[in-house]
């Protein structure tokens, strides 16, 4: 098996890596690049722990060939911080008390933040379409769904 | 482990030289289905030394209309049809069934040509475009040729696509706005307990005498591969639509899914569910044609 020879832009960054044909991108994030707020869960697209802002888009990590996005930009929770200062969204997923034992939340951050840089004004009906494939077993989503919305446009200030 | 080299493709003629050059290899669009397969390492998949990459082909990603047809790069995702203006206009029902698909995050990867390719009995867009009677254009480096939709699924996870070549389109025939559209769909994936069946109507009711001029009937998951049931079809074909009897029509459309298929362990359930949904999607039809002619 030939490596591949990819350049990525993660969470603003520029990373040169030689990979695997069948490295996924779950896998050169977690393992490589060390971003473990990229989860692995079920492996086959069905959980949203391992999803990732690929160019705008939200998506499953692990159904992603490295080798397939030379070139991408990508972001995972790691970089929704910025100088030490968490994003609007985390704080208010900590404020609504929407993280419990927290191993959704990177992936549902991620679905939220790409449906927000989209579309800052989402309805409530948006919010629970961009976080279907996100599945939480502790919080019953009430709360992750307040944390989301209390950031749209209308709901700051 | 699965094990292959990759090859990736940034034009349509680089894609078409490797699938000439090498036999044994697997396109990979999303990935979607694909990876999954390879996860679980699939015995449906052929084994395969090679990968090729086309999802970065940007000339295969467009949704076009012309006068008579609209025209889907292999490459739309299903965000990209829910977005369409020209598909909105022209054919809703595939917003709908695109709108039904797995969860955002597959919506944003999964692709159109990947929907159709892998030929799963309970794909959600071969029905619609089943039922807009849908042409695929399949190229090689020996040429092009357009293959209705229905020759192109042949089985369960079986197409008729040579290993050389690559879909490059998928042309969808316009139809005069007498057409009515409706897909149904119960059941999730992720419920896989739950035997899960789609359904796409298209019909031609005149608005003068509501007489059914053209109906267009595909169950998905109802049959091996989806297929039109034409016999469905002739019973309601020049009736009128407000004295289609749904009740015998619904349990005539059951009826016919078991003689294709026989008796299974799910016949108890689909059947039924075969005939609610399809008086639904009648239902459906039929209503907002008569809104339309008040
Ligand atoms: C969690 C989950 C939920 C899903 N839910 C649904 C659902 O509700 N409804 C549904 O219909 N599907 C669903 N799917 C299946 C899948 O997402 C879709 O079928 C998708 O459209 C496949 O597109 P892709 O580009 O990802 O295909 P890929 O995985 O890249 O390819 C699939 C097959 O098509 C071939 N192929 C791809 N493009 C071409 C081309 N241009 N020419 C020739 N061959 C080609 C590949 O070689 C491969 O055999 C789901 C999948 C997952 C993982
Ligand atoms: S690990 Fe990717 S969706 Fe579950
Ligand atoms: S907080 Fe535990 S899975 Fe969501």
């Amino acid at each position: 098996m030939d490596k591949i020879e990819v350049t990525l832009y993660v969470n603003n960054k520029k990373e040169t890596l030689q990979v695997d044909p069948t490295e996924r991108l779950l896998d050169t994030l977690r393992n490589r690049l060390k971003l473990t707020s990229v989860k692995e869960g079920c492996d086959v697209g069905e959980c949203g722990a391992c999803t990732v802002i690929l160019n705008g888009e939200a998506v499953h990590s692990c159904l992603v060939l490295t080798a397939q996005v030379d070139g991408y930009e990508i972001f995972t929770t790691e970089g929704l911080e910025v100088n030490g200062k968490l994003d609007p969204l985390q704080q208010s997923f900590i404020d609504h008390q929407a993280v419990q034992c927290g191993f959704c939340t990177p992936g549902m951050l991620m679905s939220a933040k790409a449906l927000l840089n989209k579309n800052p004004n989402p309805s409530r009906e948006e919010i629970k379409t961009a976080i279907e494939g996100n599945l939480c077993r502790c919080t019953g989503y009430q709360q992750i769904v307040e944390a989301i919305e209390s950031v749209t446009q209308d709901k700051k200030g | 482990m699965i094990e292959y080299d990759f090859l990736t493709a940034k034009d349509v003629d680089a894609a078409l030289e490797y699938l000439h050059k090498y036999e044994s290899i697997k396109v990979i669009a999303g990935g979607t289905d694909l990876l999954v397969d390879i996860h679980k390492e699939s015995s449906r998949l052929e084994k395969f030394d090679y990968i090729l990459d086309i999802s970065n082909i940007k000339a295969l990603q467009f949704i076009d209309e012309t006068e008579d047809s609209v025209e889907l790069g292999p490459l739309c995702t299903h965000t990209m049809l829910i977005n369409s203006k020209i598909i909105n206009k022209y054919f809703p029902f595939l917003v709908t069934a695109a709108k039904s698909i797995g969860s955002t995050q597959i919506r944003n990867r999964g692709t159109v040509g990947g929907n159709i390719s892998n030929a799963s009995p309970a794909a959600d867009l071969i029905p619609p475009l089943m039922a807009l009677n849908a042409e695929i254009e399949l190229s090689s480096v020996n040429g092009r040729r357009l293959i209705p939709l229905d020759n192109y699924i042949v089985g369960p996870y079986k197409t008729s696509k040579n290993h050389d070549e690559l879909v490059t389109k998928i042309l969808i025939p316009k139809v005069d706005e007498n057409y009515r559209f409706s897909f149904q769909k119960i059941g999730r994936r992720r419920a896989l307990n739950i035997a899960r069946l789609n359904l796409a109507v298209a019909a031609k009711i005149n608005k003068k005498d509501l007489k059914i001029e053209d109906i267009r009937i595909v169950p998905g998951s109802a049959t091996p591969f989806p297929v039109r049931f034409k016999n469905i079809e002739m019973e309601i074909l020049n009736k009128k639509s407000n004295e289609l009897n749904l009740e015998e029509l619904a349990k005539k459309i059951g009826d016919e899914m078991v003689n294709i298929t026989g008796e299974r362990w799910s016949t108890p359930y689909k059947k039924p569910a075969l005939g609610a949904i399809f008086k639904k999607a009648i239902i459906e039809i039929t209503n907002s044609s008569d809104s339309d002619s008040h």
